[in-house]
């Protein structure tokens, strides 16, 4: 892909750009309209309930529906809002969550941008939606979107540290932030992952992930109970599902990252297992990732924003800087 | 002095460069003819983000990605947060003299042209740039062999900077 955007721009090229575009929206649409289904039902399970079994056969076109009736639904503004921030705000959140997937290796060739900083890549990429929350939230022009506003930012802000600090670890014993290579230091068998090394990092990396997605148990920025619905409570319709698909896309986001950097991307758990195609263990691993967050989601009451930021920095991000410590002086004595 | 415009126009490059480039340019003059303060911040944001595709097209991936994470994120965010703390109006501006749009127009002209008269006196180097394979491990290479004192400098700032925030913060606290 990257050698193709060297070359002269004849209109082939860009309609191979576009045609890979349009594919990886495809998949990652495909995607969050069966995860939120799955959501529903395995919440559902857990509570005691069945969950959506109505629209379609065992419920399967739920989301469908629910993506429709916001389709149809009138678009509203309010008047006291700044129009074209408010109408801007919700690109700005979703572009970023799309862009970050092109560097994630599915499988050894398939599509990605294969960047030598793919890591940063990431981390920077995905700093940008937290300024379409805060715009979206100052533009709606109303205390609670408002406060949602505020909450998110300084939430993101506040775990993209231990985030970023837990993953330097892996970064130290793959010597590369290059994804692909990542995956390919990590062997054959479930032993070389980095997981099991970076244990205290991949811990970190999990809780502040899921800070990161803004879900149960650290979903304060949208806290029904107290803040309405949080920065987009001013939203309606199509800008609104805006806001929910950058949600999902970055729960596909975070989850491919974690099984590239943690539990060995493509690789199979025993190397006799190698003859099942990467894209498989990819999916398998994957899916667990994402069970876990609607695991913790139905089971983990909400905690408090003081308690949340003192998660944050006071016990993360030690941890995580104790993480780099331990790894530089095990990389020294070893080396 | 347009006489290479066909072959530059056919290269990939240069048209993400023209992108970019007025990306950067537009992105600064909206920030300052803008009214309200957090629209500048998005068009300034919007210039970061251009000079980070300016990066990477100079073969500065890191460079480039840490422009964005520090700057188009981190700063951007901060200044929403400082301007939301406090209170901003969207102020009419003021009557100017027509001396001051006069001075003003000598002056950018002035500037334009001594830009201009540079570029066009400057000779460039003869020769292809080999970019290393992995910039970021040769700016690592770099930072702790040849710039090790700068660096190390630079952290101590850092982390008086960092005690400083932390008195102020413990003094309000009281």
């Amino acid at each position: 892909m990257l050698d193709l955007v060297g070359q002269p721009l004849t209109w082939t090229h860009t309609l191979i750009f576009a045609a890979y575009g349009v594919l990886l929206l495809l998949i990652i649409l495909g995607f969050v309209t069966y995860a939120i289904y799955f959501e529903r039902k395995v919440i559902g399970w857990m509570q005691g309930r069945y969950g959506p079994n109505r629209t379609g056969p065992f419920g399967l076109l739920q989301t469908v529906a629910d993506v429709f009736k916001l389709l149809i639904k009138e678009d509203t503004i309010p008047r006291k809002a700044d129009r074209p921030l408010f109408i801007l705000a919700p690109v700005i959140t979703f572009i970023p969550s799309f862009v970050v997937v092109a560097t994630i290796p599915f499988t050894a060739n398939l599509i990605h941008a294969d960047l030598n900083v793919g890591l940063l890549y990431y981390v920077a990429l995905s700093g940008i939606s937290t300024i379409g929350m805060i715009l979206g939230g100052w533009a709606s022009n109303n205390k609670y979107a408002l406060l949602g506003g505020m909450r998110s930012a300084a939430q993101m802000i506040s775990y993209e540290v231990p985030l970023v600090i837990s993953v330097i670890g892996v970064i130290m014993m793959t010597g590369t932030l290059n994804l692909h290579k990542i995956v390919e230091a990590q062997g054959d068998n479930f032993w070389n992952w980095n997981f099991l090394p970076q244990i205290v990092g991949f811990i970190v990396f999990m809780i502040a992930g899921v800070s990161e997605l803004n879900r149960t148990p650290f979903d304060l920025p949208e806290a029904e109970s107290e803040l309405v619905a949080g920065y987009h409570v001013e939203y309606s319709g199509f800008r609104f599902a805006f806001f929910m698909l950058a949600e999902y896309v970055y729960v596909f986001a975070i989850a491919s990252l974690t099984t590239v950097l943690f539990l060995g991307g493509w690789h199979a758990p025993f190397a006799l297992l190698a003859f099942i195609p990467g894209i498989v263990w990819f999916l398998l691993k994957f899916s667990i990732i994402v069970f876990f967050f609607f695991w913790i989601r139905a089971t983990m009451p909400r905690i408090r924003i003081d308690q949340l930021m003192g998660l944050g920095w006071k016990v993360l991000l030690p941890l995580a800087l104790l993480n780099i410590f331990i790894t530089a002086i095990y990389m020294g004595i070893t080396a | 002095m347009f006489s290479g415009l066909g072959g530059f126009l056919s290269d990939g490059h240069n048209w993400w460069f023209l992108l970019f480039a007025i990306g950067a340019i537009g992105g600064a003059i909206y920030m300052i003819n803008f009214t309200k303060v957090v629209h500048m911040v998005l068009s300034v944001a919007f210039t970061f983000i251009s000079l980070a595709g300016l990066y990477v097209l100079l073969e500065a991936e890191f460079v480039g990605f840490v422009q964005i994470l520090i700057y188009a994120g981190a700063i951007s965010i901060l200044m929403i947060f400082g301007i939301m703390m406090t209170n901003h109006r969207g102020e009419e501006a003021s009557k100017k003299r027509p001396v001051y749009h006069v001075l003003l127009t000598i002056g950018s002209l002035g500037l334009f042209f001594i830009l201009f008269y540079a570029i066009q006196n400057t000779s460039f180097p003869p020769g292809t740039f080999e970019a290393g394979e992995d910039n970021t491990l040769e700016i690592g290479k770099l930072l702790y062999s040849q710039h090790v004192i700068a660096f190390e400098i630079m952290s101590v700032l850092l982390t008086v900077a960092f005690i400083g925030a932390i008195v102020i913060a413990k003094r309000e606290e009281d």
